[in-house]
């Protein structure tokens, strides 16, 4: 009754979404719950994802964004709440909706028989635009070819011998070899070494350029501050904050810490250090977060300390991790 | 000490599947030995079905080499083949699952980097393989010997057993050196399986008869098969284990070589490279019904000659059976066992041999409609259903692939049984008959499809085993019910229990088509329900 309900409501508010903000809302859900058994794996969960922006969907593991991005693909089904993509419901709008998705699974398989260029294909079939005429057909090949290129990747291996960075990229390869509106992408860069998430990273730009709308989870800060305009921070099930990147620029503050000179650097002298938050004494020693832009002026002051005889020792200035920020922030790390 | 460690875990994680392998293989010898007592008690009957075997190469081909007169003998020579052949293809996995598969997976790393010796995984996959073959040799000569066989002829006939296993262990394991994967592996090692009773079959079937027509020499092909040396004991007559060293020899040969190459090769490295793919896909794999047939026919192609395996027999002893009734009233009722209604003895004769065509049939429908859920468990159906292609749809190609391969199956099964017939220059009426008995096991095959296909989406996790044991129960209860005296409303819980056996314009079709409109009601129900069913891992 209560999923009939959701579905009921959310074919109510279609036209509406779609008339109050025209094209503006690829994705929009509200209030989303879903439940595996007794367990709840969602817990109201709001998210909403504009036209044209990279959205950065963040939380550590098991917060729940596969499940999110798995409704949201209409592989699973929300136990309540409202969800919508481009005005659809995911579940029953499943089909028409593909067609205009590209998507990465959080844990790419592969068939163990096919060769890596064989699923790339046979994945880029079924979502069409690849053979209607011979102009289409070339076009695929050309920008298939051109991955595989940027990617490094060796088509003709057997899809059990591919180790797991390369089974992401066969899924990274369907996805940006076929044009689409919206990709949902699941951790896209795990397994990917260095250079490769460089690569990825481009063909974001490059997708972002052409006016596509990106939704990417990660579980790595960095990833998500060099890529994305906004982020949605999710955790166990709910949605912690969402905002620009300057909005949750308090998220992304550096730590700076050194081991504690005693009596003789007061509370007083510590908060007069410029630009330092939160400063602290914990486990011997002293800590306070900046502005990541900010950085450069505490280290003179640092020196001067320094120089007037209390020592500075095993200094460390670290950007934040996310577990850190989560247990800045939320208190807990899960 | 890291060898005992090893062989307790090989020997911990197989001992459900080898309890099965053994158990099952021991009840074929107990069942062969009951069997046989009960039905061909009299000497004379023995002499007149040895007669008849050695004059038709067909029976010899499928049974073994008829050598003396004596009832124990004579189950010697019903059963020992078929006892060498699961030994033989026990063997075979056990090598591999040991070996390649455990390099495939990458376990075998784990087991390498620590102190194990590079040989000591094989070593102890040879000495686990070693255990097993002589349970399983114990376990063959005690059931004979309960089964009322002397106990000295029951110990050699264990032992012969135990050796073409032991042999084919070592095959297996070399298999495995050469092949890239566990899939090849296994496919290599059933081969050599299946060669050596080919080859022992056309070597005994190619035999000279001896002046009273009642025993056979085999021909040289014969010695060339582990399973051609292990019928040489000639247990319960000349009971002589000598032919067995061949056996040990092979072994001990296979071993030495894969000990060698195994001390010489990367860990995960094979003698025969792995093919390289396609760059690209073929045109045709545009679907995920291609997909699905992709992955499919390989196995479909073993389940389509089991079919035409079962329909050559079928076809080509019909005229045997019918001049064997003639003398023996007793086979005629067993064979009414099998498939109760009217109709000539060629008729009743074919409709037996192709409820077995009905269950292979029904087994690879089972097996493509698994392949839709292993699909799901793998991940990879997440993949194309991100793609614009509905759960339905996807549903409902495995379905069809599921009929498909019913049809091709029973298509297999009755132009073998054909040909069989104009070969053998039988009444050619016969082909005919063939064709209608594929037909009959139409509708039972699908009350399979249907069923599974609605498990599949009601009770996922449970699909596959449930699948498997609906379909064991089904031609326990179907097919063998009525020899083993189960009453018959319990063998009408069996779908084969009511599959039409066609024998002319008074064949009774009710039971066929009830069984049409369930597997039509349980498919559509699937299908209806796959609407509202998300993806499970």
């Amino acid at each position: 009754m209560r999923e009939a309900r959701a579905d009921d409501e959310a074919r109510a508010e279609e036209p509406q979404a779609e008339n109050a903000r025209p094209n503006d809302i690829v994705v929009e859900v509200a209030g989303l719950v879903k439940q595996f058994g007794r367990a709840t794996a969602l817990g109201g969960l709001d998210l909403v994802v504009r036209r044209g922006e990279v959205h950065g969907f963040l939380g550590p593991n098991g917060a729940g964004k596969s499940t999110t991005l798995r409704i949201l693909l209409g592989l699973a089904r929300a136990s309540a709440g409202r969800v919508a993509v481009f005005g659809r419901d995911p579940w029953r709008d499943a089909v028409q909706l593909h067609a205009r998705i590209a998507a990465v699974p959080g844990d790419v398989s592969i068939w163990p028989n096919l060769s890596g260029g064989e699923a790339i294909d046979l994945i880029g079939r079924l979502r069409g635009g690849t053979h209607r005429d011979r102009a289409d057909a070339r076009a695929y090949d050309a920008r298939k070819a051109r991955l595989i290129e940027r990617f490094q990747f060796d088509p003709r291996k057997r899809g059990r011998a591919y180790s797991k960075g390369n089974r992401q990229k066969v899924a990274l390869i369907a996805a940006f070899a076929t044009p689409a509106d919206l990709y949902l992408l699941d951790e896209p860069t795990s397994g990917l070494d260095p250079i490769m998430e460089a690569v990825f990273d481009q063909e974001i730009a490059r997708v972002a350029g052409d006016g596509a709308t990106v939704l990417l989870s990660s579980h790595i800060l960095s990833e998500v501050e060099q890529l994305c305009d906004r982020v949605t921070i999710i955790r166990a099930g709910r949605t912690a904050e969402t905002g620009t990147l300057a909005e949750l620029r308090h998220l992304t503050r550096t730590e700076v810490s050194f081991a504690d000179p005693g009596a003789g650097l007061t509370d007083a002298r510590l908060a007069a250090l410029p630009g330092a938050h939160d400063p602290r004494r914990a486990g011997g020693r002293i800590r306070f977060t900046v502005d990541s832009d900010a950085v450069a002026p505490v280290l003179p002051a640092l020196a001067e300390l320094d120089a007037h005889g209390l020592e500075v020792r095993g200094l460390v200035v670290a950007p934040p991790s996310l577990e850190e920020l989560f247990l800045r922030h939320y208190g807990e790390g899960s | 000490m890291t060898l005992a460690v090893l062989l307790r875990a090989a020997i911990r994680r197989d001992r459900v599947t080898l309890a099965l392998w053994i158990l099952g293989t021991a009840l074929l010898a107990l069942f062969a030995a009951s069997a046989v007592d009960g039905t061909y008690g009299d000497e004379a009957e023995r002499v007149g079905i040895l007669r008849l075997a050695v004059d038709n190469p067909a029976i010899l081909l499928l049974r073994g080499l008829p050598h003396a007169t004596s009832l124990p003998a004579f189950v010697f020579f019903q059963i020992f083949t078929w006892l060498a052949l699961l030994a033989g293809l026990m063997s075979s996995f056990l090598a591999v699952r040991h070996s390649r598969a455990e390099e495939e997976s990458g376990r075998a790393e784990l087991v390498a980097a620590t102190p194990a010796a590079r040989t000591a995984p094989t070593v102890a996959a040879l000495l686990h393989g070693l255990l097993a073959n002589l349970v399983l040799g114990a376990a063959v000569a005690a059931a004979l010997a309960a089964g009322g066989m002397p106990v000295a002829g029951s110990a050699v006939s264990g032992c012969a057993v135990a050796a073409v296993g032991v042999a084919f262990l070592s095959v297996g394991l070399l298999a495995a050196q050469f092949a890239r994967t566990s899939r090849g592996a296994n496919t290599l090692g059933v081969a050599a399986v299946c060669l050596a009773f080919l080859l022992r079959g056309v070597g005994d079937a190619l035999g000279t008869p001896s002046a009273d027509g009642t025993a056979m020499t085999s021909a040289w092909p014969s010695w060339l098969s582990p399973i051609g040396w292990g019928q040489h004991v000639f247990a319960y007559s000349d009971d002589d284990p000598a032919p067995l060293l061949l056996n040990l020899a092979l072994a001990a040969g296979c071993s030495a070589a894969v000990l060698v190459l195994q001390a010489q090769r990367d860990s995960g490295a094979s003698l025969l490279p792995g093919r390289p793919g396609r760059a690209a896909a073929p045109p045709r794999l545009r679907s995920s019904f291609a997909l699905g047939w992709r992955l499919h026919w390989p196995t479909l192609v073993a389940w389509c000659a089991g079919g035409a395996a079962f329909g050559l027999f079928a076809g080509g002893l019909s005229g045997v059976v019918v001049q064997a009734t003639e003398t023996d009233p007793d086979l005629a009722a067993n064979l009414r066992t099998i498939v109760p209604a009217g109709g000539s003895v060629a008729q009743v004769m074919i409709a037996a041999m192709f409820a077995l065509v009905g269950v292979i049939a029904a087994g690879s429908a089972t097996q493509a409609v698994i392949r839709l859920r292993q699909e799901e468990v793998h991940g990879t159906a997440e993949l194309l259903l991100s793609t614009p292609l509905g759960r339905v749809r996807w549903f409902a190609g495995y379905l069809a692939l599921g009929a498909l391969s019913i049809v091709l199956v029973l298509l297999s099964g009755s132009a073998a049984s054909g040909a069989a017939v104009l070969a053998g220059g039988d009444d050619p009426s016969r082909v005919a008959d063939s064709l209608a008995a594929a037909a009959a096991q139409l509708p039972a095959a699908l009350v399979y499809l249907g069923a599974l296909s609605l498990l599949v989406v009601l009770l996922p996790a449970a699909a596959a085993a449930l699948g498997w044991a609906l379909l064991g129960a089904g031609v326990f209860l179907g097919v063998f019910g009525g020899l083993l005296g189960i009453p018959q409303w319990t063998r009408d819980l069996s779908p084969f229990s009511h599959t039409p056996v066609v024998v002319g314009p008074h064949t009774e079709l009710d039971g066929g088509l009830w069984m049409l409109v369930i597997a039509a009601a349980a498919a559509s129900a699937a299908l209806v329900a796959m609407r509202r069913r998300e993806l499970h891992d």
